[in-house]
């Protein structure tokens, strides 16, 4: 099937140019690259150590996962740990700008042994998880379930994509309903095509999720540091004037 | 605040600038999103109709998967290994290891250097056992635990002031 003609890319380039041509602080921060320092928080060791590289079986492999794939390895999926690292920086680096903005962030993860971890994770942080099951509507319908006007969160991560039958997590097409940004970790049997910033890895081992929690709280916790920093600066700049 | 809940088209970036160009969500109603995908777009547009690629799944093999599979014909009796240690070769490294080394000496043919590269993890594998008496029973265990214990410094009498 041939995608329908948006012209999305060209708009992205013009938008772009504007925003360097822009020399207001808040564009200087959105020029750096790396603004929060997110590169140093992991290195393609420690990915390995956590055993991120390990996906699923050949015969799971979901066809749209094929470029962040390195090989197989006797039947065994394996991923390609730099391409993931990439992801995995850009990622960070969206969750760092979005608690530095004071967005809302909601984590979830429908896997029972790590639900706990993930829950204590966003506890720490200051944000919010989702584990448990996913009545529909808790974004599309939001104002009648809770019986009020509702905030929705301004970025969801996933760390795994899909839901206790392994069909994809309602949460995802929500999310793209509604306009959310979404931060995904896709094993081989996920499809990645709708979240914003899919990171390709491991989504079942512990010791992987664990790793990525500690990521993403610390990714998060600079992002708010670095506002309460800036917020003190400007209280102090105004009143020595 | 209008919106666009058609997800299948466009992305999320796409259907929020049409939403502003049209002027049907106000530019202070903008997502706080939206500058940062302008400065850090994702690196394959996140739309629900992006096609798969075709590419071929490389196979991963290594030089060594010959010798490994010479190995693993002949000895079907490997015994268990623990993945997290990586304090000791396994056998089949010691085997690949012993191969290698009897082949650069040459002079011997294939079936030869596979006998005695199999004799050479032997003797290792007798040695490794030798060595790697720990102790273990009752007594010998309770000893180890006071040794362990009698080198923390945590004070158990005053534990709770």
């Amino acid at each position: 099937m041939v995608p329908t003609p948006i012209p999305t890319r060209e708009r992205l380039d013009e938008f772009k140019a504007d925003l360097l041509n822009d020399t207001s602080p808040e564009a200087e921060i959105l020029k750096n690259p790396d603004f929060f320092n997110v590169h140093n928080l992991f290195t393609v060791r420690d990915l390995f150590n956590a055993r991120v590289h390990f996906g699923h079986k050949e015969g799971s492999l979901d066809d749209r996962m094929k470029p962040f794939i390195f090989g197989s390895r006797l039947g065994h999926i394996i991923f390609d740990l730099d391409k993931t690292a990439f992801y995995l920086r850009q990622a960070l680096n969206i969750t760092a700008h979005i608690a530095f903005r004071e967005g809302v962030i909601l984590m979830f993860n429908r896997n029972s042994q790590n639900a706990h971890l993930v829950e204590k994770t966003a506890f720490e942080c200051g944000e919010y998880s989702h584990t448990r099951f996913w009545r529909g509507g808790i974004f599309t319908n939001a104002n009648v379930q809770f019986n009020a006007v509702t905030r929705l969160p301004d970025l969801c991560i996933f760390f795994n994509t899909l839901n206790n039958v392994l069909a994809q997590h309602s949460g995802v097409k929500d999310s793209a309903k509604m306009a959310i940004p979404t931060i995904g970790i896709v094993d081989s049997n996920c499809n990645p095509n709708l979240i914003t910033y899919p990171v390709p890895g491991n989504d079942d081992s512990p010791a992987a999720i664990e790793l990525y929690c500690n990521l993403f709280k610390q990714a998060i916790l600079r992002g708010k540091e670095k506002r309460k920093e800036m917020d003190a600066a400007t209280k102090t700049q105004s009143e020595d004037r | 605040m209008a919106s666009s809940r058609l997800e299948k088209i466009g992305t999320i970036f796409s259907r929020t600038t049409m939403l502003l160009r049209s002027g049907a969500m106000k530019l202070e109603d903008k997502p706080l999103w939206y500058d940062l995908y302008v400065a850090f777009p994702p690196q394959l547009e996140p739309r629900y109709d992006r096609p798969a690629p075709k590419m071929e799944i490389k196979q991963i093999f290594y030089e060594e998967d010959v010798i490994r599979a010479k190995y693993h014909k002949r000895v079907k009796n490997l015994g268990a290994v623990n993945l997290q240690d990586t304090n000791y070769q396994t056998q089949t490294q010691l085997f690949i290891e012993a191969y290698k080394h009897v082949k650069s000496q040459g002079a011997l043919d294939e079936e030869q250097i596979i006998e005695v590269a199999q004799d050479i993890v032997r003797d290792k594998m007798k040695e490794r056992s030798g060595s790697q008496k720990e102790p273990v029973g009752l007594v010998s265990s309770f000893t180890e635990a006071t040794k362990e214990s009698n080198r923390s410094t945590v004070d158990i009498k005053n534990i709770f002031e």
